[in-house]
């Protein structure tokens, strides 16, 4: 077989942050190639520069036997290669249709668009798609549909194109289970016409449920390239951390010895969350679990004051939490910190040392900020987190996402918080930048600090949580230990309902 | 793939005409009907053909503005010098229609020059802020003061005359309607037929979402400076409206269109980040701006007190719009 794209030696760089060192990417034509790496790796700007959406500081693309350097989205788009975007790629105030025939709609005299026979391209489209497009409305307005919905209708808008290479960026991580076999599917019959893709995702099983060959990136570079069929999960992980860090991901942490009670809370509601009380002591971490959505987040806010308090008592190192809302709790060594990066984490457009001290500032009391002595105390956070950046005085955006988030937990932790809640820290994070955080979080717990902890991710509790109450309808319905704790035990405890007691109030339907 | 596509189960169409209750339009229409009540109220030949004539004479000039503004803000920009490209185009078009002799001849040279040199104003705002990537309101809020000093360099002092032709056409018009009354007519056959074009998809696509718009392969920055451009066209076509009634020139004549352009696209329901809105509703927009100006001149209230009394019917209107809307999501 004849490589359709063939990338060599192809770098970038933004600024001082190197992106890309060494990209190499070989594509034979009616194969799906798997990308696979941690955030930051470079397998994104990669993928942007074949897309055209970047332009390469060095190296060479090769497409079809002539190499090639696109400039814009058009000219790739051109040459027959479509990108299928995670978030940016529709226009939420359009409809349906619109976005899909963007740019191509079918025309009439005078530049009208000819409504019926875009229309009838559309049912085309969809027929091609089978379930996973069959409630898909034309008319409906993109910004009204919901994230799964916006992933399809940016698959459709790729599928118009007739491409010859389709770039599928992390496509189906807000699909469902159902909806990522229909999908796949679709990803088959695409190959059997002789369509290379391109896959970039971090779900392990769906690599080797759909891909042929794997090329595996490391800061910046190649590593390897395997056929699917002739390399395991172990060795995939082993290619994309290194194996040191293996080795450290492997090693659990010891068991800890907590001290006195720090936090008390009673009778907690808020929000999805139903009478929580719970306990916890100096240097603990206390995990939160059960299944999505069940309250965890909203404890954690209600907490924190960041949603309304419906009752509930509240005691901090032996004092009543004075005040409901952020900047009260913050007084007290109460810090909150959210996954969510995007909405409700980093200061976008602002410098990373502003998005670090920011915390620092609104708990302080002084009227001016002192320069030196600030980057005096973000500077240990910024070690021990093994933050990777230019300068402090570049803007956040300049930073990989994992990188990002370790900002976002910095500016938290370089409080000096008495207790830490963690909102599910990790989401869209590297192993590595996931095991930075948590030595760092370990290393602050063995000084006194205690954590609760709620992670959508059952290993992350098993591996840090001291133990773990899982929840159900936003009650506690179970309390695990470390000595219990296990896949099993949580999958089996998210299942329990509340007992009866629990049960005074009624959530409003 | 075949048997993929016996799976498809019946689509639901009926959702389609929901679409009809999101019509950025509808709630300004609802104010309008609102205010002309009110007018019949207060002024009980309101729908006379000559009060009729004389309300459409004054909304024109409005509604051609408000209308090129919408195109612009539709592409996520915004146009601060509009007020300040008709007064330019005004007391050019004097003065060349003047300079000319004053014949017919004369008449068509200067609104010729007179639009394309709206257009060319139009399309240099919309080129400093798509090719250096300036901040549009800033960016035209400059070029207003230029276009605006410009006009009192050609014209210094309001006054100059054309000749009587040119406003006995305008205000006579052919067949016993009056020309503002075919120009609307015009205006709003243009639109209609702008909304099914690929390029007003396109520029709501950029002020929707640029990013995506650019990633599409749409010419983003071209589709911006065209918004302008269309703008500048629009304010020269008023501009020559403004003639028809006032027959001499004023340096200082276009001063509040500007503001008022940009209300009369909010009160349509245009959103002004872009993206989303319709050209009818700016065009009801500016009908309810006129018309609340006819309520303030037919109340009777104290000169004095009149702009006050205005400013606070306008909040009024873009309020109760805004409330509506979002009880409505």
């Amino acid at each position: 077989m004849a490589a359709v794209l063939e990338a060599s030696d192809v770098a970038k760089r933004y600024g001082a942050v190197v992106a890309l060192e060494r990209g190499e990417l070989r594509l034979e034509r009616g194969e799906v190639h798997v990308i696979l790496g941690s955030n930051g790796c470079g397998k994104s700007t990669l993928c942007k520069i074949i897309a055209g959406a970047v332009p390469a500081d060095g190296g060479s693309v090769v497409l079809e036997g002539r190499s090639v350097a696109f400039r814009t989205p058009l000219e790739a788009q051109a040459a027959g290669i479509a990108t299928v975007y995670q978030e940016t790629g529709l226009v939420p105030t359009l409809s349906v249709v619109d976005n899909i025939f963007l740019g191509q709609e079918p025309g009439k005299a005078g530049g009208r668009i000819d409504r019926k026979a875009r229309y009838a391209r559309f049912e085309m489209l969809i027929g091609r798609l089978g379930k996973l497009a069959a409630h898909l409305d034309p008319d409906t307005l993109v910004g009204d549909l919901s994230i799964d919905q916006q992933q399809i209708v940016e698959i459709i808008k790729a599928l118009s194109r007739e491409p010859k290479i389709i770039i599928f960026d992390e496509s189906t991580s807000s699909l469902d289970r159902a909806q990522v076999a229909d999908f796949f599917a679709l990803v088959r019959a695409l190959k059997h016409q002789g369509t290379s893709m391109i896959f970039i995702s971090h779900r392990m099983e769906e690599i080797f449920a759909i891909g042929d060959t794997v090329t595996i990136m490391r800061n910046g570079r190649f590593i390897d390239r395997r056929p699917v069929s002739e390399t395991s999960r172990d060795e995939l992980v082993n290619l994309m951390v290194g194996s040191a860090l293996q080795q450290m991901i492997e090693a659990r942490q010891s068991h800890r010895q907590p001290g006195k009670p720090v936090l008390s809370v009673a009778r907690l509601s808020g929000g999805k969350a139903q009478g929580i009380s719970l306990e916890l002591r100096e240097g603990e971490i206390l995990g939160l679990g059960g299944l999505h959505g069940q309250g965890q987040s909203d404890t954690l806010l209600a907490l924190y004051g960041g949603i309304t308090r419906r009752g509930g008592e509240i005691v901090i190192a032996g004092k009543q939490l004075g005040g409901s809302t952020p900047a009260a709790a913050l007084k007290q060594g109460l810090v909150y910190v959210s996954g969510d990066r995007g909405r409700a984490g980093a200061l976008r457009g602002r410098p990373i040392i502003e998005n670090l001290i920011v915390g620092i500032l609104s708990k302080s009391s002084k009227p001016i900020a002192e320069r030196g002595k600030l980057r005096a105390q973000v500077r240990p956070v910024i070690d021990q987190l093994k933050l990777k950046f230019g300068r402090l005085s570049d803007a956040i955006e300049t930073l990989s996402g994992g990188n990002q988030q370790k900002v976002v937990v910095g500016r938290g932790l370089a409080t000096g918080p008495t207790v830490l809640l963690l909102d599910d820290p990790t989401k869209g994070i590297d192993v590595r930048a996931k095991q930075d955080l948590f030595a760092l979080i370990d290393e602050l717990c063995a000084g006194g600090m205690a954590v609760i902890l709620y992670s959508s991710e059952d290993m992350e509790l098993i591996d840090h949580a001291d133990r773990v109450l899982v929840f159900n309808t936003g009650h506690v319905v179970a309390e695990i230990s470390r000595e219990d704790l296990s896949e099993f035990a949580l999958n089996e405890a998210s299942l329990k309902t509340a007992p009866a007691h629990a049960e005074q109030q009624p959530a409003h339907v | 793939m075949s048997d993929a596509v016996l799976d498809i189960p019946s689509r639901n169409r009926t959702r389609r005409s929901r679409s009809f209750w999101r019509k950025p339009w509808l709630l300004s229409a609802v104010l309008l009907v609102v205010f002309i009540g009110i007018n019949i109220l207060i002024q009980p030949r309101f729908f006379s053909a000559y009060a009729l004539g004389n309300i459409i004479t004054t909304m024109l000039p409005w509604m051609l503005i408000a209308v090129g503004q919408t195109y612009v803000i539709f592409g996520g920009s915004i146009d601060l010098s509009l007020g300040a490209i008709v007064s330019l185009v005004n007391v050019v078009v004097v003065v060349l229609i003047t300079a000319l002799g004053g014949g017919p001849g004369a008449m068509v040279l200067g609104m010729v020059a007179g639009l394309l040199l709206g257009t060319l104003c139009g399309a240099l705002n919309g080129f400093l802020i798509s090719a250096f990537r300036l901040q549009a309101i800033v960016t035209t809020f400059a070029t207003s003061i230029i276009y605006g000093g410009a006009a009192l360099v050609v014209l210094p002092q309001a006054g100059g005359s054309l000749p009587t032709e040119y406003f006995t056409v305008y205000s006579e018009g052919f067949f016993g309607l009056t020309l503002p009354i075919y120009l609307l007519v015009a205006l709003i056959l243009v639109a209609a037929f702008v909304a099914t074009t690929r390029y007003q998809k396109h520029l709501l696509a950029t002020g929707g979402n640029r990013q995506a718009a650019f990633q599409t392969g749409l010419p983003v920055r071209r589709i911006v400076m065209g918004a302008h451009a269309i703008a500048g066209f629009m304010s020269a076509v008023a501009a020559l409206c403004i003639l028809g009634v006032a027959g001499a020139g004023d340096p200082l004549m276009g001063q509040a269109f500007t503001l008022g352009s940009v209300s009369a696209v909010v009160l349509g329901g245009t959103a002004l980040a872009g993206g989303w809105g319709s050209v009818t509703g700016s065009i009801i927009g500016a009908a309810i701006l006129a018309l609340i100006n006819n309520i303030i001149f037919f109340s009777g209230i104290d000169y004095i007190y009149q702009a006050i009394v205005q400013g606070g019917i306008i909040l009024a209107a873009l309020a109760a719009g805004v409330f509506a809307s979002r009880r409505q999501k």
